[in-house]
C-alpha cells in the first residue's frame, strides 16, 4: 500500500472568467521509504501539490490517500492532527515564528500535542543537535545565517517523527554550503527511512532523489528513478543544457522555461540508460485497456 | 493547559509593550473611575448613615418639599430636595408651642460666606440653629463652649475647625470676630473635627461651618429663613409616633393643608438618603461605565489588527498542527489578559485615588470587596466579549491562505 496517492487530483483558484487550473487530474503514489524530487517550470503546479499532499490545502476534485485512508474530505481539525503527527514541512522562506527563539519554534509542534514545557524543550534541544546547531538554541531566528534557520526548520519538522518530509524548495535561498549541508541532512533523514517529497529547480539536487517526477501544466508528465548520487538525466538534459527561447516561441509567448519538461531529451538517450516510466503512456495504456 | 496558553499570551503581548499598555490604559482608566465612583458612594454613605444613626432613634425630621409619596412611603422623589424650603418661622414658632415635642431645632442656612480680618471664605455653611444642636446630634466643642439659652439673641458663633484653621492663623480664635453679611459675631466655640462628609443628616460639613443662634440669624438677612430641616424630639412619655402625629397635624394646619414637608423617623431617613446615594452612585457609575466600554472596543480594535499583523504566524502555527480551537484559546487568553491586567491595575489606580481622597478632601471613599469582586468580573466580562470576534477570525483562517500573506 502506498503512503501517498493522488488519484486524478485537480486544483482550480479563483472563479469565473478568473478559473486557474493549477493541478489538472494529476497522479502520483508514493512509497514509504522514497526521497522523491519534483521539478518542473514555475507555475506548473508543484506547490499547489505539496500543499495538497501536506493537507494544507484540499483539491477541488480527486481523491488523495494517506496511508490507504482518505484524508482530502477529513474536517479541519483532524488535518491538523495529521499535520501535526504524520506531516513535517520544510518552506523555501523557512517560516520560523520571529518572536520565538530557535528552541520555541523547534518545540512548537509539541506544544500543540499538550506535551509539559519541560519535555518538549529537551526534546527540541536533542533534535537541534541532531541537525547540528544546538548551540544557536537560544538565539533568535534573526541572529542566524539562512543554513542555520533552514536546519532550525528541519528541526521543527522533525520533532513529532512524521512518516512524510515535505520540502517545499528548501535550498531555495541558501548558498552552495549552507544547501549542501541542508542536503546531507535530509539524506541523512531518507538513509533512517523517512519518506521525503522535495520541490526543487536544482538537477544536482536530484543526486540525493530516490524518483524525480516532472510536472507541466499542473500534471505529472514524466517520472524517473534514479541511483543515489546520480543526477537525474531528465533533469540534467533538460536543466543544465538549457535551451534557449526562439523567435517561434516568441510569437507564441512563451519561453523557454516554460517548456523545461525533460520528454524529447529523455527520449534522446540511449535505451540502456534510460529507467523511465511515462506517466503518460500509462494513462494511454489504461484507457485502452478501459475501451 | 491554560497555564501554557496564558504564558504564551503574555510573551506575544510583550513583544509590543507600547501597543499593550496603551490599550490597557482604556480599561484601567475605566476600572479605575467605576470603582472610585462606587467606593466614594459608599463611603458617603457609610458617613451619612453613621451621622443618621447616631441622631438618636427619637429624632425626627422635618424637610421641606413632599420626598416621599406612594402608600408606602417607598417612592422618593428626588427633585423634591430641589424645592424652595417651605417651612418657615412660622412653622418652628407653632411646633415649640406643642406640648409633646422636648425639642424643636430649626436648621436655617444664612449665607456660604464669612470673613475674619485676615481671610474670607466663600465655600462654607453659615447655619443659623438653636442651643440643642450638640446634644441633638452628638457634637461637641474642642475650644470654648456652644451658646445656650441665654445667648439666644446674641451675636455669637461657633465655628468649626477648618474655618478656624482657614480664617486665624493663631491657635486659639476664642474672643475674635467672624463677620457674616456684613455683621461681626464673637467667636465662642470651635468645633472638634467631625467625619462628616458633604452630605449629611444635617446637610452640613460641621468642619467647614459657621453656628449662630436663630434668631440674629433671621435678623441679618431681613427676618427671612431657608429652613434646610427643623429637628423634633418627643417629650418625655410621648412616643415617636404620637410626635410625628401632632406635628404633621399642626404643620397641616399652618400650611393650609398642602402637604408640602416631610416628616422622617430614623429608619425613614435612612432609607432615603440611602436611595438617593444609591441613585446618584448608579447614574455617574453609569457613565463612568461608558469608558469601560470603550476600553472594551479598544482591546478588540487592537486584537483585530493583531490577527492581521500575524496571519502569517497563524499559517505557521496551523502548519504544524494546531487546531482552530488551539488557535482560538490562543487569542483569547491574549484579550483575556489584557483586559485582567488592565483591570488589576485599575483597581490598584482606583486604591491610590481612594488614598488621595482620604488624605486631602473629607471625603472617606469606601472599597469594599463586593466593589473588586464587581470589577474584576466586569473586566474579565470585557476579555471574553471583546476577544471572542478577533479570536474567532483568527481561528477560522485557512493555513494556506494565511501562510501566503
Amino acid at each position: 500500500m502506498a503512503l501517498i496517492e493522488l488519484r486524478e487530483v485537480s486544483k482550480l483558484f479563483g472563479f469565473g472568467d478568473a478559473t486557474t487550473l493549477a493541478l489538472d487530474e494529476a497522479n502520483l503514489s508514493v512509497e514509504k521509504g522514497e526521497f522523491v524530487a519534483i521539478m518542473g517550470p514555475s507555475g506548473c503546479g508543484k506547490t499547489t501539490l505539496m500543499n495538497i499532499i501536506g493537507l494544507l490545502d484540499s483539491p477541488t476534485h480527486g481523491e488523495y490517500l494517506l496511508a490507504g485512508k482518505p484524508a482530502a474530505g477529513l474536517k479541519s481539525n483532524q488535518q491538523a492532527k495529521l499535520r501535526r503527527d504524520q506531516i513535517g514541512f520544510v518552506f523555501q522562506f523557512y517560516n520560523l515564528i520571529p518572536t520565538m527563539n530557535v528552541l520555541e519554534n523547534t518545540a512548537l509542534p509539541l506544544a500543540y500535542r499538550g506535551m509539559t514545557p519541560v519535555r518538549r524543550m529537551k526534546r527540541a534541544s536533542d533534535i537541534l543537535e541532531r541537525v547540528g546547531i544546538r548551540e544557536r538554541e537560544y538565539y533568535m531566528p534573526k541572529h542566524l545565517s539562512g543554513g542555520q534557520i533552514q536546519r532550525a526548520a528541519i528541526a521543527r519538522a522533525l520533532i513529532n517523527s512524521p512518516s512524510i518530509l515535505i520540502a517545499d524548495e528548501p535550498t531555495g535561498n541558501l548558498d552552495s554550503h549552507d544547501s549542501k549541508v541542508v542536503m546531507e541532512l535530509l539524506a541523512d533523514l531518507h538513509r533512517q527511512g523517512n519518506t521525503i517529497l522535495m520541490v526543487t529547480h536544482n538537477p544536482e539536487l536530484t543526486r540525493y532523489a530516490s524518483r524525480v517526477i516532472y510536472m507541466k501544466d499542473g500534471t505529472v508528465v514524466e517520472e524517473e528513478e534514479t541511483d543515489i548520487g546520480d543526477i537525474a538525466q531528465g533533469a540534467l538534459l533538460t536543466y543544465l543544457r538549457r535551451r534557449k527561447t526562439t523567435p517561434m516561441d516568441v510569437v507564441a509567448g512563451v519561453s523557454a522555461l516554460m517548456k523545461d519538461v525533460p520528454d524529447k531529451a529523455l527520449k534522446d538517450l540511449p535505451k540502456k540508460s534510460r529507467k523511465v516510466k511515462t506517466t503518460r503512456r500509462r494513462r494511454t495504456a489504461k484507457r485502452k485497456v478501459r475501451r | 493547559m491554560w497555564t501554557g496558553y496564558i504564558k504564551a499570551a503574555i510573551a506575544s503581548l510583550r513583544t509590543s509593550r507600547w501597543r499593550t499598555t496603551l490599550t490597557m490604559l482604556g480599561i484601567v482608566i475605566g476600572v479605575s473611575s467605576v470603582v472610585t465612583i462606587v467606593s466614594l458612594g459608599e463611603g458617603l454613605k457609610s458617613q451619612v448613615l453613621g451621622q443618621i444613626n447616631r441622631l438618636g432613634p427619637d429624632v425626627i425630621t422635618i424637610r421641606p418639599g413632599k420626598l416621599v409619596s406612594g402608600p408606602d412611603g417607598n417612592s422618593f422623589n428626588l427633585l423634591a430636595l430641589l424645592s424652595t424650603s417651605a417651612l418657615s418661622d412660622n412653622d418652628v414658632a407653632t411646633l415649640k408651642k406643642l406640648g409633646s415635642l422636648q425639642t424643636v431645632l430649626p436648621v436655617n442656612f444664612v449665607t456660604s460666606s464669612a470673613a475674619s480680618t485676615e481671610a474670607e471664605l466663600n465655600n462654607i455653611s453659615v447655619i443659623g440653629t438653636g442651643p440643642q444642636l450638640p446634644q441633638t446630634l452628638g457634637l461637641s466643642t474642642n475650644l470654648g463652649d456652644f451658646f445656650d439659652d441665654r445667648a439666644a439673641n446674641e451675636k455669637v458663633a461657633i465655628i468649626g475647625p477648618d474655618v478656624a484653621a482657614k480664617l486665624y492663623s493663631i491657635i486659639n480664635p476664642i474672643g475674635h470676630t467672624v463677620a457674616v453679611a456684613g455683621q461681626d459675631f464673637i467667636v465662642r466655640g470651635v468645633l472638634n473635627p467631625s467625619s462628616t462628609g458633604l452630605l449629611v443628616a444635617a446637610q452640613t460639613d460641621f468642619n467647614s461651618a459657621v453656628l449662630i443662634p436663630y434668631e440674629p440669624s433671621k435678623e441679618i438677612v431681613g427676618g427671612k429663613t431657608n429652613l434646610l430641616q427643623i429637628l423634633i424630639q418627643p417629650g418625655p412619655n410621648v412616643s415617636p409616633d404620637q410626635a410625628i402625629k401632632d406635628a404633621h397635624a399642626t404643620l397641616l394646619k399652618t400650611h393650609e393643608g398642602v402637604e408640602d414637608f416631610t416628616i422622617l423617623k430614623q429608619h425613614q431617613l435612612l432609607k432615603l438618603v440611602n436611595g438617593v446615594i444609591n441613585s446618584a452612585t448608579t447614574f455617574i457609575g453609569s457613565i463612568a461605565a461608558i469608558s469601560l466600554l470603550v476600553g472594551g472596543v479598544g482591546i478588540m480594535n487592537i486584537m483585530l489588527a493583531s490577527v492581521s499583523e500575524r496571519t502569517r504566524e497563524i499559517g505557521i502555527r496551523k502548519a504544524v498542527g494546531a487546531t482552530n480551537r488551539q488557535i482560538l484559546v490562543q487569542f483569547f487568553s491574549e484579550g483575556l489578559v489584557l483586559s485582567s491586567l488592565g483591570g488589576f491595575l485599575g483597581i490598584l489606580a482606583a486604591l491610590l485615588v481612594n488614598v488621595a481622597f482620604r488624605l486631602y478632601t473629607s471625603l472617606d471613599p469606601v472599597i469594599n470587596w463586593t466593589v473588586i469582586s464587581l470589577a474584576i468580573v466586569i473586566t474579565i466580562g470585557i476579555g471574553i466579549i471583546f476577544s471572542t470576534a478577533p479570536a474567532l477570525k483568527a481561528a477560522r483562517k485557512h493555513p494556506i491562505d494565511a501562510l501566503r500573506a
